[in-house]
């Protein structure tokens, strides 16, 4: 299943009634879909904020593989920001040292099975996998 | 899922009930509305169904802002799914969990 989302913030709404209606014709367990949910939510909003010079709508793709949830995301006309190459935050650290950002990331890699990135003719797709079974 | 809007409101006594989902659009109101508390504080996540990154950050920036206030901020009937978010970001390290 393929939509694409206008490049803001408030498009989540419709991003996740997208999901939910994917999940349902998946067969997906409610459990699982709340990690694709937040896994969508931070590499569309780390687009969103991150690419701002894009002018074009972001394309979301996903679909059931086996026992495999796998969704991509697209953003068209783009610089190359490599987000599997980030640094990682450091969640054992103390409180003073905490710093909002990075977090979103963070959730990612230790949500998805994989996690790759690829840049092309002004491209930018990051695709993602998420075991069923939790 | 997607139908759990968001809402944040006071029950008194140091005591904040949020409830629906805690996404990237609804951070702002979040961090506004808890921007007005400055006395300890209890997060009440009973009915709360969803959290993301920016959610996080509410907490942190809230726990912060508390904790340099000489104030403390602890979160309460925390569902499984948004307390296995917490602990991925180390949140359970620094927040009070009951």
């Amino acid at each position: 299943m393929e939509h694409s989302f206008a490049r803001r913030i408030d498009s989540l709404d419709d991003i996740f009634e997208f999901l939910t209606q994917a999940g349902d014709s998946m067969g997906v367990p409610t459990a699982v879909w709340f990690s694709v949910n937040l896994v969508v939510e931070e590499l569309f909003t780390n687009m969103v904020k991150h690419d701002r010079q894009g002018s074009q709508d972001i394309s979301l793709c996903i679909n059931r593989d086996g026992d495999r949830v796998k969704l991509s995301l697209t953003d068209f006309d783009v610089d190359d920001f490599d987000i599997t190459r980030m640094p990682e935050v450091d969640t054992s650290a103390p409180l003073e040292e905490r710093r909002p950002g990075g977090l979103g990331l963070h959730l990612v890699r230790r949500m998805t099975d994989t996690l790759s990135y690829h840049y092309e003719n002004r491209q930018r797709t990051v695709t993602a996998s998420l075991k069923l079974h939790e | 899922m997607n139908k759990d809007v968001f809402a944040i409101r006071s029950e008194g006594q140091g005591v904040v009930r949020l409830s629906g989902r805690l996404d990237a659009s609804q951070a702002d109101k979040a961090k506004a509305f808890l921007a007005s508390f400055s006395e300890p504080l209890v997060l009440d996540l009973s009915d709360l169904d969803y959290i993301s990154s920016a959610g996080l950050s509410v907490l942190l920036v809230t726990l912060k802002r508390l904790e340099s206030l000489g104030h403390t901020l602890r979160l309460r009937h925390v569902r499984e799914r948004i307390l296995n978010v917490l602990r991925y970001a180390g949140f359970d390290q620094i927040l009070t969990i009951e």
